[in-house]
């Protein structure tokens, strides 16, 4: 498939807790902030039932995701796993998908890392720090992948065991908590507030499938995938119900809904000094932590459609010395900036959320595919056994077309604008690569060839020999 | 050289049985703060949420259940390989 590689392999030296950095460090913000619009449509019950739901669909999508990320070990995530198992189409629509919705987000952290130093320096001003946010962001991504994955790995874990101390401090009675709220906010806007909160559900967990893209990367990476994104995913999960408990019973019903940092603002109105450090400092940690994984992993993908010639292989360069794809990690940089200085920074969001959903209505249908083409479990081809398949599946699918169709009520034009652009990327790619008769190099992946092409392989070699 | 096998094996076995661990606690933390968590909030909204309180025991049910098997899958692929692919060394 590859016909321009220009340099040398990226470097292989990550371990399993580098895989639960980047995976829970990219999401980990959405439980800092963002997931409380779930409240403002459904109240507590609502935001209870989007957790659960959400948390089921993702459950399911990071099985996939570490089958298939430990069976290809490949940069690309996603986007190759679409590339290797449906068609060129959808790989380029989820390769696309995967940058504008990593791209958006690190803008949008940036952005929040710049207010809160302006908060902390009223002196500072929000475009200047913005724009070095990104820039030493890019720099440290670009000086290795080990370097930035370790720091996001501290301020990760700093961040999370905020969330924790605070959570065990007032299960056990050391916050006074105000149980009422619960009951006051407990369904606002009656059944359809329930059906409507979905919508925000994935704010919990949403890019925890990146994880699996430094399966490239990885020393053992049927190791490493697995056992980093479930940790990964099971971290997200407790923190989710721990960061909803504690908000519901320490904000007021009306302000939760619209409160910017809801985890700081709850730990405000405890009046305790310890955790309003603690979790002010987790607020600002969580952002940076967001917003470096999401310049590995739209680097990332980007690096594996250059690769592929989806877009120009200029960008496929992997640096000499410190093994990381630079000119693609150098590139984040222009279009972060252009997100961060647009001004339509909440459409740019609901736009990375619409790509991130869009991504798992294909993650679990090239699972499928990838059952149906290599049957075989070999410790070659799938390392990884994910357990129910293809029921799961076929549910997450059903999951993330529900949360989709939930997006109708309040952002249909942002949902129509990502099908015509992911359609046309789909009609184009598959056109242009039919064209190119490009095919793809199992032999490379020292996998046999896919059910069904080995007879077509030999009636192709029949005809041959006749036509001699 | 048997000596250094047996060193070996029993290094992976100790290894393995960490990353066993790592992820039993996790799974037993995750289990005890989504039963607290769901079981207060549903206790003090019974009036409204008891109507509809399967919808919460299917979905956790689910989430649950399907992370247990999918880490003792894990577990399962790691004891399987590990010699294999020479995870710990």
């Amino acid at each position: 498939m590859s016909e321009k590689h220009e340099s040398t392999s990226l470097v292989k030296t990550l371990r399993p807790f580098h895989v639960w950095a980047l995976g829970v460090g990219i999401v980990l913000v959405g439980e800092y902030m963002g997931w409380n619009f779930t409240f403002a449509k459904g109240g507590v019950l609502g935001s209870l039932l989007a957790m659960l739901v959400a948390g089921a669909m993702y459950v399911m999508i990071s099985l996939c995701a570490s089958e298939l990320g430990s069976a290809t070990k490949l940069a690309g995530g996603p986007y190759d796993w679409a590339r290797l198992f449906i068609g060129p189409g959808a790989a380029a629509s989820v390769g696309l998908a995967v940058y504008m919705e990593y791209i958006a987000l690190e803008a949008a952290d940036a952005i929040v890392v710049a207010f809160i130093a302006k908060s902390i320096f009223p002196e500072l001003q929000v475009f200047p720090v913005t724009l070095l946010v990104i820039a030493l962001l890019t720099f440290i991504n670009y000086r290795g992948v080990v370097a930035a994955l370790t720091l996001n790995f501290f301020l990760t874990m700093i961040a999370f065991i905020a969330i924790v101390v605070f959570f065990f401090a007032t299960a056990f009675g050391t916050v006074n908590i105000h149980p009422e709220y619960l009951f006051q906010g407990a369904l606002p806007n009656g059944m359809i507030g329930l059906f409507a909160a979905l919508q925000f559900g994935p704010w919990f967990y949403l890019g925890i499938e990146g994880a699996a893209m430094c399966a490239e990367e990885c020393k053992h990476p049927s190791r490493a995938v697995p056992l980093g994104q479930q940790a990964g995913m099971i971290t997200l999960l407790i923190g989710a119900a721990m960061t909803l408990y504690l908000c519901a019973v320490l904000i007021p019903a009306d302000t939760l809904g619209v409160s910017v940092y809801p985890l700081f603002e709850a730990a405000n109105n405890s009046g305790i000094f310890i955790f309003i450090a603690l979790l002010g400092l987790g607020t600002f940690l969580t952002c940076v932590a967001s917003a470096n994984g999401c310049v590995c992993d739209s680097s990332r993908s980007w690096f594996a459609l250059s690769r592929d010639n989806y877009v120009s292989s200029w960008f496929s360069a992997v640096h000499p010395r410190y093994n990381t794809p630079y000119r693609a990690v150098i590139f984040t940089m222009p279009v972060a900036i252009g997100f961060a200085f647009s001004g339509f920074l909440d459409q740019v969001i609901t736009f990375s959320i619409i790509s991130g959903l869009l991504c798992y209505v294909l993650i679990p249908f090239s699972l499928i595919r990838f059952r149906k083409l290599f049957p075989q479990t070999t410790s070659k081809i799938r390392p990884f056994v994910s357990p129910l398949q293809p029921y799961i599946a076929y549910f997450a699918i059903a999951i993330a077309i529900t949360i989709l169709s939930t997006l109708f009520w309040g952002y249909k034009y942002n949902l129509i604008f990502a099908f015509v652009f992911y359609g046309v990327a789909y009609f184009y790619f598959s056109h242009r690569h039919k064209s190119s008769n490009i095919e793809n190099d199992w032999a490379e992946m020292g996998w046999p060839l896919p059910k069904g092409s080995e007879s077509v392989k030999v009636k192709t070699e029949a005809i041959g020999v006749g036509d001699e | 050289m048997e000596m250094n096998n047996q060193a070996m094996e029993s290094k992976y076995h100790r290894k393995l049985n960490g990353d066993t661990v790592l992820i039993v606690g996790m799974l037993a933390l995750l289990v005890g703060v989504e039963g607290f968590v769901i079981y207060k909030i549903l206790a003090e909204t019974w009036e409204i949420s008891g109507g509809f309180f399967y919808l919460y025991v299917i979905f956790v049910g689910l989430m649950v259940v399907i992370e247990a098997i999918g880490c003792l899958s894990v577990r399962k692929s790691i004891k399987t390989h590990m010699f294999e692919f020479r995870y710990y060394d």
